[in-house]
């Protein structure tokens, strides 16, 4: 197990250094000039000029790429050119907001979507999968900016019950904390909930069918100890799988959740930065969310051996 | 009390004292929470020239003059001023009791640094430089600027709202190169700014600076005594307007500076929330072209284009159909001021298509392709680059629209080559009427050639009455230098004005002394 791990964090190297050099290739090649950005539109060609001599931008290809891994290399993701900050700092500032909106939503979705796959599978064919299986449908079809007003109209504009925007650390409390993201993770949650509820009745309407259900049932095992004791941990490495591959979609997702409702998080800053040409930042940006996603993908194949003892490294 | 804060209320009075909520109340109230026009990226007013940095950084450092509501400068942190009788003389005395935010005081030698950093990014401290004899300090509170010739637009060059302006810094700070950034924010304005609570993209936070000494007298824009009403000054970021028109209803955010012309009948409807015009001052919409390359280096290609262009259908694409915002252009300076003419341009105020059709038959248009970059990500530019799509049509001329984003048009903009090696012929933006009530700042007016902004026109005509503006001893002989400029940009069509438009702000009833201005103003405003 441990040699697994080994290799598998070993094998991230690779996977790494070729995102840096894709991410920085495509930077390079992409149209668009930061010194324009931060010179205003009011500055002339020579500030424009002057200003992208001073951040360097008039230096070759080679040059800037390998004084970029050089830095990467010791830990040092760069300094934003516009902010004149650190990207790991601006990053460390706004990762609680990111990391809270994904908890929570990860929370709320399998709190909800595991129950009602299960029922809808359980009971295959009635009103009750056919309201599971249109729910999942319009939380494919809807998207969240849509749902994000929606909700902030309802629950914040007429109701009062929530904020429409912003975001409270963790630190200032839990009530002010969750009262901020309750709206956000439910809109970002929606189309997570929809893929999870799918994937759990699917997998569950097939195990229900083996043999070793029957044999639970006529040892005479309640309903509920067939559905969540026996049916679903058999089911659950589909599931894990699903719920692995959709944390890309919460990242792509809370990108516009963050934006919907002013959070201060990790998809506002890369927005951001690419609609400046922040290139330190984007790839910085870029570099974490692909080491979280490898690391996310290598917990899921461990917790494959907790569920399926036959799994082994 | 609203809902939410009730239901607040409810749980909290069974954990805490009935006087917590008041004292919430209280600090609630001394918080100004404020969505500005855009993102704080970074704050060096010298290094960049964006307007919100600006309008940030007129809060956190004075100036050694200001203009008023009048556009008139008056003394800032200077206490008076002589001036030789060659006018080559200028000496400066400071007001006593300036303080830097870090406790030390404002010296000669920090506003000489001061000068020296800013003046080789502004168009004016350029004019300065190149006729300055010697700028010092001749003790703590005075310093000395020798010219080479008379300089009549001194206090101007000095008090301009525009950018970049000649912010008061501490001298080590000053002595940054003007290529790289500050990373020290100690001011010597109204407010402190708060560098450990800034979140670039989502926040920027400010203090009330108690030991500021403000004017006497009541404020004028950046003049008079600017005094701090509130402890605190807090600018969300909301990169999505209506998230921050459902943050202003809700009150959690007190003014938004630029709120969207299809969100402001929203606004209206709330009792809770006043909208009024934001600048009086306004902008300019710009279809700016290519002089170097045809087929805009065509003088009368150009021209029938200005007599083709109706303002009216940018005006009505781009702001609407609410009239009290907009108005058609006889000129290129900003309307409602001393300095606007309509000389020579009774040709802007009216559409020809006929008779620009027949100018561009005679001008021997070859249809060569006219590369029109848009920035979609541009609320404004992506409506004025589908009229003039249609217009440049329906002229007859050859369109390839390169529809693409403003970072992209920024870079693209400042190539040379001909369009059909990475160039282009023209681009939309807008000019902020600060700016172009005179020559002074007015970059896009100028027709220097090589040395004008993008476009690089070349009209002597226009550069002889920018020289003339500068050197005016009166009203009269400016106004004249003005018309001369109008006159010479319509006819050689430096660039085609689009209209004139103003946009709304708006904020909660419970604040006051918001005035219209050409940035916000924080001095005088209170909140209940």
């Amino acid at each position: 197990m441990w040699a697994y791990i080994i290799r598998r964090v070993l094998a991230t190297i690779p996977v790494m250094a070729f995102v840096a050099l894709f991410v920085f290739s495509l930077l390079y090649l992409a149209p668009g000039d930061p010194a324009a950005v931060i010179a205003g539109d009011q500055a002339t060609p020579d500030d424009v000029e002057r200003i992208r001599a001073s951040l360097g931008l008039d230096r070759p290809y080679l040059v800037r790429f390998s004084e970029w891994v050089f830095r990467i290399l010791q830990g040092d993701l760069g300094t934003s050119i516009f902010t004149n900050l650190p990207v790991g700092h601006m990053i460390a500032q706004r990762i609680e907001p990111t990391l809270s909106l994904m908890i929570v939503t990860l929370c709320l979705a399998l709190s909800i979507a595991i129950p009602m796959g299960v029922v809808a599978a359980w009971k295959q064919g009635t009103w009750i999968d056919r309201a599971v299986m249109g729910f999942a449908v319009l939380g494919f079809s809807v998207p969240v900016f849509v749902v994000g007003y929606l909700l902030a109209y309802v629950f914040a504009l007429e109701l009062d019950w929530f904020p429409v925007q912003g975001y409270t650390p963790f630190a200032q409390g839990f009530f002010p904390w969750i009262e901020n993201l309750v709206l956000p993770a439910v809109a970002l949650g929606g189309v997570y909930i929809a893929l999870i509820a799918r994937i759990t009745r699917a997998t569950m309407l097939e195990v229900l069918q083996q043999d070793y259900i029957r044999t639970a049932r006529a040892k005479g095992a309640g309903q509920s100890s067939i559905l969540f004791l026996h049916a679903l941990k058999n089911a659950a490495v589909p599931i894990v799988t699903v719920v692995g591959i959709g944390i890309a979609l919460l990242i792509g997702g809370a990108v516009v959740t963050e934006s919907v409702f002013a959070i201060p998080g990790l998809g506002r800053l890369t927005v951001d930065a690419i609609l400046r040409r922040d290139y330190p930042v984007i790839q910085g940006v870029v570099l974490l969310f692909s080491f979280v996603y490898v690391l996310v993908n290598l917990g899921i194949d461990l917790l494959y051996t907790f569920l399926d003892p036959r799994i082994r490294y | 009390m609203e809902r939410r804060n009730l239901l607040k209320g409810a749980v909290a009075a069974a954990t805490v004292t009935a006087a917590a909520p008041a004292i919430s109340q209280n600090a609630a109230a001394r918080t100004l929470r404020f969505v500005p026009q855009a993102n704080l990226a970074n704050f060096d007013p010298i290094w960049g020239t964006q307007y919100v940095v600006r309008n940030a950084a007129a809060a956190v450092w004075d100036t050694l003059y200001g203009v008023d509501e009048n556009l008139v400068p008056q003394r800032q942190m200077v206490e008076g001023e002589t001036v030789s009788s060659d006018g080559l003389t200028w000496e400066f005395r400071l007001r006593p009791g300036l303080i830097f935010h870090d406790g030390t005081p404002v010296l000669a030698k920090d506003v000489v640094a001061s000068i020296n950093r800013w003046a080789p990014r502004d168009p004016m401290g350029q004019m300065l430089r190149a006729i300055q004899d010697e700028l010092v300090a001749v003790d703590d509170r005075n310093f000395r600027w020798k010219l080479k010739r008379p300089y009549p637009k001194m206090k101007y060059a000095l008090g301009k709202c525009g950018t970049p302006c000649c912010f008061i810094m501490p001298e080590r700070i000053a002595a940054t190169a003007g290529n790289s950034m500050i990373s020290e924010y100690v001011g010597s304005g109204p407010m402190t700014f708060k560098r450990d609570e800034w979140v670039p993209g989502a926040r920027a936070v400010f203090e009330k600076f108690g030991r500021y000494t403000p004017r006497e007298g009541a404020a004028s824009w950046l003049a008079g005594g600017k005094r701090i009403l509130v402890d605190r000054l807090e600018w969300v970021v909301m990169p999505d307007p209506a998230t921050a028109a459902n943050a202003l209803q809700a009150g959690e955010v007190d003014w938004w500076e630029s709120p969207i012309s299809d969100l402001v009948p929203l606004l209206r409807r709330n009792r809770n929330i006043l909208v009024d015009i934001a600048d009086p001052l306004g902008n300019i919409g710009s279809f700016r072209m290519n002089h170097l390359h045809a087929p805009f280096n065509n003088l009368k290609v150009r021209q029938a284009v200005m007599m083709a262009l109706s303002q009216e259908d940018y005006m009505r694409a781009v702001v609407g159909s609410d009239t009290a915002l907009w108005s058609v252009l006889g000129g290129f300076f900003t309307p409602g001021t001393s300095s606007y003419s309509e000389a020579g341009g009774e040709v802007m105020k009216r559409s020809n298509m006929e008779g620009a059709k027949r100018l561009l038959a005679e001008s021997g248009y070859a249809n060569e392709p006219v590369t029109c970059l848009v920035g979609q990500d541009q609320p404004l530019l992506k409506p004025m680059g589908d009229v003039t799509a249609d217009l440049l049509r329906r002229l007859g001329m050859n369109v390839d629209f390169v529809a693409t984003d403003w970072g992209t048009v920024g870079q693209r903009r400042a190539v040379r080559n001909p369009p059909g090696q990475g160039g282009w012929s023209m681009f939309h933006t807008w000019h902020a009427g600060a700016d172009c009530v005179n020559p002074a700042g007015y970059n896009a007016v100028r027709a220097n050639g090589d040395g004008a902004w993008f476009g690089w026109p070349s009209v002597p005509a226009v550069e002889a009455g920018v020289a003339e503006w500068f050197d005016a001893p009166t009203a009269e002989t400016e106004k004249a230098a003005i018309d001369k400029i109008n006159r010479a940009a319509v006819e050689n069509v430096v660039y085609a004005p689009t209209g004139f438009f103003k946009s709304y702000q708006a904020w909660r009833r419970n604040v006051s002394g918001v005035v219209k201005g050409p940035l916000p103003f924080f001095w005088g405003v209170s909140k209940t």
